[in-house]
């Protein structure tokens, strides 16, 4: 079959088993250590970040109150290129729930919202959730109570968490590629002669919790990124392999 | 009316996307790219935008478009209009999208012959349960058998 090979991605993935709290937060041999001293400057930095709390969860430890889930994401860097070609690392095995309120209990959240038990509230195994063997890097921000609720407000707890994994990213930068545990090769190409298709999504656009952006600096990050409501919803378009190395950031 | 827990779609969903997955390993089509079109408040806007992708795909010559949405209600009313534009210059469309019992189209057309219902809820409706009715691999591969049919009857 006559293809033509565009640009190639390669996204190396390492396996974290373990993830624990310790002095100094490192990245080895598939543990993971978080150091909660990274989150009283981001406190400090933003009069609308009351507090940060990290959770692990272990799986199958579910039975806890959370606030709504904001967006549960990878933890993924660029190494090597721009997005969409060249040497993309992440983790498997530990993902981050973002959760979010304010002081006053106020949901981050549009159109129904899911604070609760969160055994009852979290759909395990979808593409968009962890599986029931990995484990959870769970960031809970409390927000700046009796504010006006718009787009400020979920934004403030996107960049703070933002902010806490981007130490975790500037560490798995620095991840030699031979210890990944998985390599997987992308290619944009054309498929000379076949029927060309197009894919469309319709993202939300509107305000608070109803938000997208595009190319943050990192693969599903959110500084540097463009909001679709900054750029009036208008359609952009990416290359599958823009797309795949998370150049949208979801904000619902 | 937008997008609930259950149908929203988390960044870690398009880092694996299984749509984006799923037709980029057919090798029976190839795959041109993924347009992002938002979801604006005003009527007005939704039209304008839904005809900016559909003149998109008219003018990279796309032979067969997917459209999916992970909201509804409101939502619903962009998703019927961007499917209209596109069906109305020739191009076979398919859509993908949470139905169940709960979310009818407000608004409907001839285009609309093909929506693969995302729910997975025993009762059809958005349950506030994260990831419950998100799309997954076996909605993507129906969407595009559906496509291919499509785009074979037109030739």
């Amino acid at each position: 079959m006559d293809e033509k090979i565009l640009r190639r991605l390669v996204i190396r993935a390492f396996h974290m088993n373990t993830l624990d709290f310790g002095d100094k937060a490192s990245l080895d041999n598939g543990k993971l250590v978080i150091n909660n001293q990274f989150l009283k400057p981001i406190i400090d930095a933003d009069p609308l970040v009351q507090d940060i709390t990290v959770n692990i969860i272990k799986p199958g430890d579910y039975d806890r109150e959370i606030n709504t889930i904001m967006d549960i994401l990878p933890i993924s860097t660029k190494v090597l290129g721009k997005m969409g070609e060249g040497i993309t690392h992440t983790l498997t095995g530990v993902y981050v729930m973002l959760t979010g309120a304010d002081e006053n209990g106020k949901q981050m959240a549009e159109f129904g919202s899911s604070e609760g038990n969160l055994r009852e509230q979290l759909f395990l195994n979808r593409a968009g959730t962890p599986s029931d063997k990995d484990i959870i890097l769970h960031v809970d921000v409390k927000l700046l109570g009796d504010q006006i609720y718009d787009r400020k407000m979920p934004n403030a707890a996107f960049r703070a968490c933002d902010l806490f994994i981007q130490h975790y990213r500037d560490i798995l930068k620095k991840m030699d590629g031979r210890d990944a545990t998985e390599s997987h090769e992308f290619f944009d190409k054309v498929r000379l002669g076949k029927p060309r298709v197009l894919i469309i999504k319709q993202i939300a656009g509107q305000g608070a919790m109803y938000d997208n952006q595009l190319f943050a600096h990192e693969p599903s990050g959110f500084a540097g990124g463009r909001s679709i409501i900054d750029m009036g919803n208008v359609p952009m378009i990416l290359s599958p392999n823009e797309y795949r190395d998370g150049a949208l950031r979801s904000m619902t | 009316m937008g997008i609930g827990p259950s149908t929203k779609e988390t960044s870690l969903h398009h880092f694996r996307d299984p749509l984006l997955d799923v037709v980029s390993n057919d090798l029976d089509v190839d795959l041109m790219g993924v347009i992002v079109v938002g979801t604006p408040q005003d009527n007005s806007d939704k039209y304008f935008v839904g005809e900016r992708a559909a003149v998109w795909a008219e003018t990279m010559r796309a032979d067969g478009v997917i459209l999916s949405v992970d909201g509804w209600g409101n939502s619903h009313v962009d998703y019927a209009n961007t499917i209209e534009q596109i069906g109305n210059r020739g191009i076979p469309v398919v859509g993908i999208s949470f139905v169940g019992t709960q979310a009818s189209f407000v608004v409907t057309n001839k285009y609309m012959d093909t929506i693969v219902d995302i729910n997975k809820s025993t009762e059809g409706i958005e349950t506030e349960v994260v990831g419950e009715n998100n799309m997954d691999r076996i909605d993507a591969r129906k969407a595009l058998a559906f496509l291919k049919l499509k785009m074979r009857k037109n030739g």
